[in-house]
């Protein structure tokens, strides 16, 4: 011991006094000898039966599968299991709630597929009287809105983070100090508690509502305020129609209710079980949706508007014998106008003439016309009107001097953004600046958040409680169907709080509707209240709809104001895209890469003009140009589009976002300033010139080539509806084949396709994105060629004459057709593959085998459709493709029934095999055999126009077998004998001889 | 006395087997110059950005081509399909002309068998680059797995390329190596440094030269030549069912095999002139690659050429006469749609610029050959790109036409394969001998220059000549 002075430690008294037992043992690292020569013995005497052989074999073993074990890299994953598992939640197994989408826009009734509580499919509600079963591609879209990483996360009080207590004591104060001054900006409200809140919270604090709608609907309200002393829009029942005469009304695409309008009017059209069909003449600058769709398409200035209606309503008169109206007006393209009113003088009662003008006096001729018509109480619901929009331009006005004379303290703004969609918005924002205390609740920093004090961020609708009334005959109701994602508050329970309200939104909503919509015939309150919750709507009571007058002095006043109208220069008439609405859905990438139904344009808006107007301004695809109207000056590419009326040019409205998110910045540019203000009405049309810069820009389209080339008897088969009336059903022609033909037993899922009733909406599209996990590509690859979509709709326009024309006619007619994978039994697809990637069901599917491919594409080039897609980068991973649901927050929608595809495998549409597998098992868990309609596809059910037939050919009761051969019926390019699935039913357009010039 | 004028020497210059030896192995024993260095280096940089390219395609994945959903190959299988064609020149001079006793190919057989197999290497790249997934490359190959019943698809005429170009290469290389065993063995005995004199050594297998060796080295050739004959055929053939099974107008058509077959053995033909020209010129072996076979080729150049220009025109009429509305626009598309000028850089490359070697005077001025034999390659290179791109860009539905650029990475890798050809051909070049020297030295007795003179003095002298009726080489062209 060399540290003698050092203390000493010892491990027992043994130590201490070192022991010989403890020296001994202290050598020895175990207490007790280890047995080995036992062992040995044991060995030897066969007890032990291990011999070196044995050793190796278990070594080899061992080694083997810790490595085998090792290589196996197991993911972590965060899924906790519940602790007590909600009743309703099987995993696994979809859940389906109701509820309603409203985006300032458009009214949808929804259902919302939720699986394992996260909503991540929107499909709609067949039992809605008023979106009948139809959904749009917005509202498809919606679901991804909720998964946006771009929404506030908590509220915000000068641009920083800050707590709910906090802003609500501030905005208290700020509102018990401002009382009499307080204006609250609201957008349209379809739901009559919010409405009745707000009635609420301007009786409190003396604050006055004004609604602001992006896209007005002014002109309507104050026409029918004038003529029938209601400001409402009335219902339109274009079903009940025989001819229907649109003005510049875009109402299967964009006017009014969209998607109620196009099952209505391809239920006119609808020649399944009947001979006859509507006719449909439409006026318009620019080529919309229901422009193509029409049967007859005039091209029409934008000033010419009253002006034809004003020949219109002369021409009816005067056949009627009823006194005329003052000024000749236009009679479009040789006199158009009088076939247009003996038309609808032979149908009086049975036809539908809408204009989409925001000016009143364009209204009231239009609401004289209808009257004239008799078409009030038939057609036109005037008393179990829509609810959808109550702004009048004239009350924002009102606001906009208010705040110019400092009489506005405070100023809350909900659901809308007008420093990004009103046209002076510059004027706006200076004058916000002046306002003391300024909250919005936008649920994103946008435009209007970012100039306000207070961001008080709402909830998703899927998170929210409300109700709705769509129409004076029906309530919905809006439930959440997820619990909220982040620390936001619906703006509702935001107004109660300050209101001292101690109730939520719900027992409101709950209260109000026990008030108003309940009465004891129904049940007791709480059925009435379940039953309303799981079909989505009450009906209420419907009024009888009765016929309407307008006075002669109205009418009048209106022609003279009409006959003012004059026409000079270029003329704009701007729109809104059925993909970005008015732009508040901008940063949602599966709107964005939605191709416009006509230009198929995705990723931007642009000036289209004519090809005459272009070639005379030597403009062409692609030239930048200065768009300019007073000071207002807008940059935009030029998209050369057929059917634009000569000297008009067009530019859709919602794009250019300054403040949308990573998705909707910066695309395209704003058109709201070039909206102007003519007789207190804002209106989407103007006077323009047109600048060259010399500037180019690329517009991303997915359909580059335009005309059918001669081959519409193989691929798109249209009729004139005399033609059609002689058609007579083709024997289906059986081939010779060397190929072993497949057993089709069992189930043989087929699909119809009614090109008459299609209108080329896309809403299968975002629908199909949606459900199976279709990824978005965004702008470059567009360019590039390579869209994703499974589904897509084939614009085609008419060329004048036969065969290889590639230049479309000037006011060209336009057929739509739904593309998708088509299921050959005879794929060319199926028999190149080297690796069997893709294999034939027992079921007539053509399965696509994600995790056998290797990626040649030889099926993609050898597919005569062009249906298949391929992974040309991993698009889920990669960091250019952002759009894509890349965080943990926007996997949540992916569908979990669907694999999210490797980089370098080809994907194309699998007729939503795992809804087919699911309506399969659960016929077989019923034990009952598979009903006709339970299998539906994700288009099909998106599908406004009930376009889309699907079901089991074999079963002999089915809908597709009762429709899948018809006299319309082929079979796209069924001379190169793939045999395909996918029948389709030519497009049949009343022909109309055009008039005596 | 009266010569005649097509028995023209094989080999020229009075050569003893001694000077033969040392004129082709010079470039083996000798240091390389400075032109094969900066030869070399062009090559190399070339082929290193064509791996660069390679590796970042693998990396990112195939976006990163001009690829879409229309046109799914471009120039990827337009490249396949060009090196596989520059294959075919190889094979045919050593085994179709061996067995029909063409004596003239004895010098560049060695040469052109080298070219196919550096060709179908460079070829071999786009199958497996091309693939989505290239790291499951061997799914394509009938290997037994754990995947259950899951095998490869004996229906694919892709699946058949597999087997095809791995048996052409494998054949390829195998008649192509035996050929040099006896050269490797001389090369053994030429080189000094002892490193060098083993590695020669044993890629000769320890070559003794008896006649027992010899004999095995004549009947094994002869074999492999008889195994590589239907391989010339069938190789393109197999190609060619890649576009002639399948549905899209301009792809399927019958002409398609011999139509293949025939470009194939035009553009090996053009680009073994091309690579002789140079080859004869920079390693001074005029006395060995004669103008006569030169001549020769060129001959067989505007054969083919002729042929493909046949092939062409069938298709425009076929395409009128089968009455199909898609078959009649894909002709009419390829001649006057927005690809025109690929089609036109194809007919005027392939069938009018052989023609002009009718010529005698350019046939035989080498530069214009030259410049003709680039041609030749172009325009066949236009050729598949025609065929692929042309086709597919419109085929059915209007509404999917679409057209096709490529991006960088695609030009890269393009300029990269060659570089990588060039690469082993100069490395070739200086490290095994180009020309068959047992081969040649074989026909020397008859056709050389001495040779001639011999038989023309014998002619004179009366007397007949024995060895010429005997020697299995002396039917020249």
């Amino acid at each position: 011991m060399e540290y003698t002075n050092e203390k000493q430690y010892w491990r027992g008294l043994e130590e201490l006094h070192q022991e010989p037992k403890f020296v001994e043992n202290a050598q020895k690292e175990f207490e007790r000898d280890i047995p080995v020569d036992e062992l040995l013995e044991q060995a030897t005497s066969s007890a032990l039966t291990s011999n070196r052989r044995e050793f190796l074999k278990y070594l080899g073993f061992s080694i083997g599968a810790a490595t085998l074990a090792a290589c196996t890299s197991t993911p972590v994953k965060y899924a906790l299991p519940y602790v007590v598992k909600p009743n309703e939640i099987i995993p696994g197994v979809a859940n389906y709630y109701s509820t309603t989408f409203w985006d300032g826009l458009e009214y949808v009734a929804v259902r919302v597929k939720t699986r394992e509580g996260r909503p991540i499919k929107i499909e709609g509600n067949p039992e809605s009287p008023i979106s009948l079963g139809g959904t749009s591609a917005r509202s498809q879209a919606s679901v991804l809105s909720l998964y946006d990483n771009n929404r506030l996360k908590n509220p915000l009080k000068d641009n920083k983070p800050a707590k709910w207590e906090d802003v609500d004591n501030a905005i208290k104060n700020a509102l018990a100090s401002s009382i009499g001054s307080i204006y609250l900006v609201t957008a349209s409200t379809i739901s009559p508690s919010t409405r009745n809140l707000f009635n609420q919270f301007a009786d409190k604090f003396k604050a006055k509502i004004v609604t602001y709608d992006a896209i007005s609907y002014s002109g309507i309200l104050d026409a029918n305020q004038k003529c029938f002393g209601k400001k409402s829009i009335p219902n339109y029942h274009f079903d009940k129609c025989e001819v229907i005469v649109g003005f510049n009304a875009d109402f299967l695409g964009t006017w009014l209710s969209p998607t109620g309008n196009i099952r209505k009017y391809t239920d006119a059209k609808r020649l399944l079980d009947k001979k006859d069909m509507m006719l449909h003449i439409q006026f318009e600058t620019n080529m919309t949706l229901t422009g193509a769709n029409a049967d007859k398409r005039i091209p029409m200035k934008p000033s010419q508007e009253g002006s034809a209606l004003l020949a219109l309503y002369n021409a009816i008169a005067s056949q009627f014998g009823k006194p005329t109206l003052n000024g000749d007006g236009v009679k479009l393209a040789g006199n158009y106008i009088d076939v247009v009113a003996s038309k609808l003088v032979a149908t009086k009662g049975k036809s539908i003439v809408v204009a989409g003008s925001n000016d009143v006096n364009i209204q009231v001729l239009v609401n004289g016309i209808n009257a004239m018509l008799g078409n009030y109480g038939s057609t036109i619901d005037m008393d179990n009107s829509l609810n959808y929009f109550q702004g009048i331009d004239s009350e924002f006005e009102n606001f906009i001097a208010d705040l110019e004379s400092g009489k506005v303290k405070t100023v809350i703004f909900a659901n809308v953004n007008p420093i990004y969609n009103y046209y002076n918005s510059s004027k706006l924002e200076g004058l916000l600046k002046n306002v003391e205390t300024r909250v919005s609740f936008a649920p994103t920093n946008d435009e209007t958040a970012l100039l306000c004090n207070y961001v008080l961020p709402d909830n998703h609708y899927l998170e929210s409680w409300s109700d709705a009334r769509p129409s004076q005959d029906v309530a919905g109701l809006q439930q959440p169907t997820i619990n909220k994602l982040f620390d936001t508050r619906q703006f509702q329970d935001t107004l109660l709080t300050w209101l001292e309200d101690k109730r939520t939104f719900y027992q409101y909503i709950k209260d109000f509707w026990k008030e108003n919509f309940y009465s004891k015939e129904k049940g007791s309150f709480e059925d009435f209240w379940i039953q309303t919750l799981q079909s989505g709507y009450a009906e209420l009571k419907k009024v009888e709809s009765k016929s309407y007058e307008v006075k002669g002095d109205l009418l009048q006043s209106a022609a003279s104001a009409i006959n003012e109208i004059k026409s000079s220069g270029t003329e704009l008439q701007l729109y809104v895209k059925i993909g970005l609405g008015d732009g508040s859905a901008a940063n949602n990438p599966w709107l964005q890469e939605l191709p416009d139904p006509i230009t198929k344009v995705c990723w931007d808006n642009y000036v289209t003009i004519g090809k005459a107007f272009a070639d005379k301004l030597g403009l062409k695809t692609d030239d930048v140009v200065n768009i300019s109207a007073g000071s207002v000056k807008v940059k935009l590419p030029v998209w050369v589009q057929p059917g634009q009326t000569n000297e008009t040019i067009g530019i859709a409205l919602g794009y250019g976002r300054k403040s949308a998110g990573k998705a909707g910045n910066h695309v395209g540019m704003n058109a709201f300033p070039l909206v102007q203000l003519v007789n207190g009405t804002r209106q989407l049309h103007n006077h323009v010139t047109i600048e060259k810069t010399g500037e180019k820009y690329e517009l991303a389209a997915t359909q580059t080539h335009h005309t059918i080339m001669g081959r519409s008897e193989d691929i798109l088969r249209e009729y004139s509806h005399a033609q059609f009336t002689k058609l007579e059903k083709e024997k289906p022609v059986e081939y010779v084949t060397l190929w072993k033909n497949y057993d089709k037993n069992g189930h043989y899922w087929a699909m119809a396709i009614d090109l008459n009733a299609c209108v080329g909406c896309g809403s299968c599209v975002v629908a199909c994105q949606a459900e199976n996990n279709v990824p978005v590509v965004g702008k470059k690859e567009i360019l590039m060629r390579r869209e994703m979509h499974w589904i897509r709709i084939d614009r085609y326009y008419s060329a004048t004459g036969e065969g290889l024309n590639e230049q479309p006619e000037e006011n060209p007619s336009v057929t739509f057709q739904p593309m998708m994978c088509q299921h050959c039994d005879n794929a060319p697809c199926e028999n190149v593959c080297p690796v069997l990637a893709i294999a034939h069901s027992s079921e007539g599917l053509n399965q696509q085998v994600y995790n056998r491919c290797v990626g040649t594409r030889y099926c993609a080039n050898n597919c005569p459709y062009k249906v298949r897609r391929f992974n040309w980068f991993d698009y889920t991973n990669h960091e250019n493709f952002i759009y894509n649901p890349v965080d943990d927050l926007g996997r949540m929608v992916l569908n979990p029934d669907v694999v999210v595809r490797a980089r370098g495998v080809m994907e194309k549409c699998s007729f939503c095999v795992q809804r087919l597998q699911a309506a399969k098992l659960a016929a077989k868990s019923a034990g009952t055999p598979m009903a006709d309609g339970t299998a539906t596809t994700a288009c099909q059910t998106a599908c406004p126009a009930n376009a889309i037939i699907f079901g089991d050919l074999n079963d002999p009761n089915s809908k597709i077998a009762k429709y899948y051969h018809n006299e319309r019926s082929y079979r796209v390019i069924e001379a190169v004998k793939t045999y395909p699935h996918i029948s389709y039913m030519g497009k049949v357009r009343h022909q109309i001889d055009n008039p005596k010039v | 006395m009266v010569e005649s004028p097509i028995r023209e020497p094989l080999v020229t210059g009075k050569k003893s087997y001694a000077q033969v030896t040392d004129d082709v192995l010079r470039p083996i024993v000798t240091a390389p110059g400075k032109e094969w260095w900066i030869a070399f280096l062009i090559s190399a940089t070339v082929m290193m950005i064509g791996l660069a390219c390679m590796t970042y395609t693998l990396f990112v994945g195939i976006g990163t081509w001009g690829l879409n959903k229309t046109v799914g190959w471009a120039f990827d299988i337009t490249n396949f399909v060009f090196w596989v064609g520059i294959g075919h020149a190889g094979t045919l001079i050593s085994a179709i002309l061996l067995l029909f006793r063409q004596g003239w190919r004895q010098s560049i057989n060695r040469a052109a068998e080298a070219m196919t197999i550096f060709a179908v290497i460079c070829a071999a790249i786009f199958p497996g680059l091309h693939m989505g997934r290239p790291w499951l490359a061997f799914w394509v190959l009938p290997l037994p797995n754990t995947h259950g019943p899951l095998w490869v698809n004996f229906n694919s005429p892709l699946l058949w390329d597999v087997f095809a170009i791995s048996t052409y290469f494998s054949v390829s290389l195998i008649f192509w190596y035996t050929g040099l065993i006896p050269d490797l063995g001389l090369v053994r005995d030429k080189v000094t440094n002892p490193i060098q004199k083993k590695i020669y050594n044993i890629l000769s297998f320890g070559w003794t030269g008896s006649a027992r060796a010899w004999h095995r080295f004549e009947i094994t050739s002869l074999v492999l030549a008889g195994l590589a004959t239907p391989l010339v055929l069938s190789v393109h053939t197999i190609v060619s069912f890649d576009f002639a099974t399948s549905v899209i107008p301009g792809w399927h058509t019958t002409i398609f095999p011999p139509y293949f077959v025939a470009g194939a053995i035009f553009s090996g033909f053009g680009m073994v002139l091309t690579l002789m020209i140079i080859t004869r010129e920079v390693l001074n072996l005029k006395d060995y690659i004669t103008d006569g076979h030169m001549d020769a080729m060129c001959k067989v150049v505007i054969a083919t050429g002729s042929m493909v220009g046949l092939a062409y025109t069938t298709e425009f009429f076929i395409a009128w006469y089968s009455g199909s509305i898609y078959e009649r626009f894909a002709f009419i598309n390829r001649a006057l749609g927005p690809y025109w000028w690929a089609y036109w850089a194809m007919f005027t490359c392939n069938v009018f610029s052989p023609q002009i070697m009718w010529i005698k005077s350019i046939r035989s001025n080498m530069k214009a050959v030259f410049v003709i034999s680039l041609f030749v390659n172009v325009g066949m290179w236009f050729e598949r790109y025609v065929i692929i791109v042309t086709s597919l860009h419109r085929d059915y539905l209007p509404s999917s036409w679409q057209m096709y650029y490529p991006t960088w990475t695609e030009w890269g890798i393009m300029i990269g394969v060659f570089g990588i050809f060039f690469t082993l051909f100069l490395l070739f070049t200086r490290l095994l001998p180009v020309i068959a020297i047992a081969e040649v030295k074989s026909i020397m007795k008859v056709t050389s220059d001495e040779a001639k003179e011999k038989l023309t003095q014998s002619h004179a002298s009366g007397e007949l000549n024995i060895n010429v009726a005997h020697s299995p080489d002396n039917q020249k062209f």
